[in-house]
């Protein structure tokens, strides 16, 4: 497959978008150069296309995603992957705020640490995160997992709905009616069958499975205090 | 939503350049208006003020009040004050004044001019310009690309909680405190109520921005004693809302961010050569190489940056 090489740099962004979609319409694998960290870069890329990004993205980048598989050198900014449906993205360093918010599918892949609400809302797919997940990651997650393998940061698995948050080294703290259950051996070879095709796999983490308690389900107008984190 | 950001070069240097590329970066998060504070190289005595008269034909009447009262505490100008007028009924100044024999009394006195008359900025060598319109407008009516400073804010505004007016634009100067500004993105919800036990010390705010509040918040907690550090540490649980600010001295400049961890700030450090942005597209618009990125994500956090690695925590 021959490369098709996209400069960044100035450009409107709907024209850059655009020479993506061509790009990826013809079969080419894209490589985007000159970033400049700029938001709204490669969304609702369609299925099979393969792309890179040089250094760092903005906002957004590989937001919507419906199947391409990216590849972000550097840093991603706010929302990457947001309501992405499938696919896979890896992110070789940190990524902002809110990584992966509200995706249905796919995998997002993080080499660094996250910011804050990592998984935010999210309704499926998986992310897997090789450094620590921010402050409230997995905010009312209703499906899907997170798994972090360097530890999590405060109020973890706030008022999580359904997701499931995996954490092997220190949190923080847990967020309101977040629960920390002992998985077994079964639940944690599913896991290790996300982890195996990113060579992640180690049998010596100590697991710990952060889940809803289920009051939110249940939501009684008495307990709201509760809510009131802080 | 709003942008932020801020400068510190290594010496003096071209930080209005750099300051007015920030914003331009950042310009879609508020066009209602735009803000600059430059810290030029700072003078052993006077002031330079900044500031706005809301009424141009009233103009020659308005500065001559304001000559008188400036005359009063023993002060004058030290040139001919440097007026910038356009379509706008509104126009601005730049003016040089000599020492007045108290400062605070002195901008009592003044503040009785403001429904005609206001100072932005008072300052050895801070600067406050600010204005509706976006960064390169701003920057083109005010000459702010040509400034040299040691450091320097940067805001762009989408007004959500007060009118969009020019002397309701950021920076905000920590009046009466002479080279304080601050910048801020974010919603202060408490800001009345704090405003009003403020004046009831004797402080005056200007204008229905609750931003306004936050460097006279910092300073009044200075002035009791504590250190910027301490007090940016205090603000973080005693003002209530969504904040990630930054404040400037003549020091250096720090900031402060709220305990939901709701608005960004990224920076590049080089050795002290400093460019702090809401957005990295912005920072990067100053350092376009690869270099590592700081992304103050958390919750709580604060934290102080100082000219040529000047510490200011003491």
């Amino acid at each position: 497959m021959s490369e098709h090489v996209i400069d960044v740099g100035k450009r409107h962004i709907k024209e850059i978008n655009e020479e993506m979609q061509e790009a990826a319409a013809a079969g080419k694998v894209i490589r985007v150069v000159n970033t400049l960290s700029r938001h709204n870069l490669g969304i609702g890329l369609p299925d099979g296309c393969q792309i890179s990004f040089e250094g760092s993205t903005g906002y957004y980048c590989g937001g919507l995603n419906v199947g391409a598989t990216i590849d972000i050198e550097r840093n991603a900014g706010w929302a990457c992957g947001e309501g992405m449906s499938k696919g896979h993205i890896t992110v070789g360093g940190y990524a902002g705020m809110s990584c992966g918010a509200a995706m249905m599918g796919g995998t997002i892949h993080v080499k660094g640490d996250t910011g804050p609400r990592c998984g935010v809302a999210m309704k499926g797919g998986n992310i897997v995160v090789e450094g620590k997940i921010g402050y409230q990651s997995g905010f009312m997650a209703h499906s899907g997992k997170i798994i972090a393998l360097g530890g999590a940061g405060e109020s973890c698995a706030d008022a999580l709905w359904e997701g499931e948050i995996w954490v092997a080294g220190e949190i923080d703290s847990l967020g309101v009616d977040a629960h920390a259950v002992e998985p077994t051996a079964e639940e944690v070879a599913e896991v290790d069958a996300i982890l195996d095709p990113l060579g992640l796999v180690d049998t010596s983490r100590e697991w710990r499975k952060l889940v809803s308690g289920q009051r939110l389900w249940y939501f009684e107008s008495r307990d709201a205090s509760a809510w009131l984190m802080i | 939503m709003c942008g932020i950001a801020g400068r510190i070069m290594q010496g003096v240097g071209a930080v209005g350049r750099d300051l007015v590329d920030l914003m331009d970066a950042q310009s879609h998060r508020g066009a209602d208006s735009t803000g600059f504070a430059i810290y030029g190289a700072p003078r052993d005595t006077g002031y330079v003020l900044r500031g706005m008269g809301f009424n141009k034909a009233q103009m020659d009447g308005d500065l001559a009040d304001f000559m008188n009262v400036l005359r009063d505490h023993g002060s004058d100008f030290l040139s001919e004050p440097k007026i910038l007028s356009d379509k706008n009924k509104h126009y601005c100044f730049r003016m040089e004044i000599k020492d007045p024999a108290d400062l605070t009394a002195w901008v009592a006195d003044a503040d009785t001019l403001t429904d005609r008359i206001e100072i932005q900025s008072c300052g050895r060598s801070l600067e406050i310009i600010k204005d509706m319109g976006g960064s390169s407008e701003v920057a083109d009516k005010h000459g702010v690309r040509d400034m040299h400073g040691t450091h320097g804010l940067g805001h762009a505004r989408l007004a959500t909680e007060s009118s969009v007016l020019p002397n309701a634009s950021h920076p905000f100067w920590a009046r009466p405190f002479s080279d304080v500004a601050i910048v801020h993105n974010g919603q202060i919800t408490d800001y009345f109520t704090w405003r009003d036990k403020l004046e009831r010390q004797g402080y005056r705010f200007l204008t229905e921005n609750d931003s306004e509040l936050i460097a006279v918040w910092v300073s009044d907690q200075m002035k009791a004693g504590l250190t910027m550090p301490q007090a940016l540490k205090k603000s973080i649980g005693s003002i209530d809302g969504v904040f990630t600010y930054m404040i400037a001295n003549p020091d250096g400049i720090g900031f402060a961010k709220d305990r939901f961890a709701m608005k960004p700030l990224v920076v590049i450090d080089q050795d002290g050569d400093l460019a702090m942005a809401t957005e990295e597209q912005a920072v990067r618009r100053v350092f376009p190489g690869e270099c590592d990125v700081i992304n103050h994500d958390g919750p709580s956090l604060m934290g102080l940056w100082g000219v040529g690695n000047r510490s200011i925590a003491a």
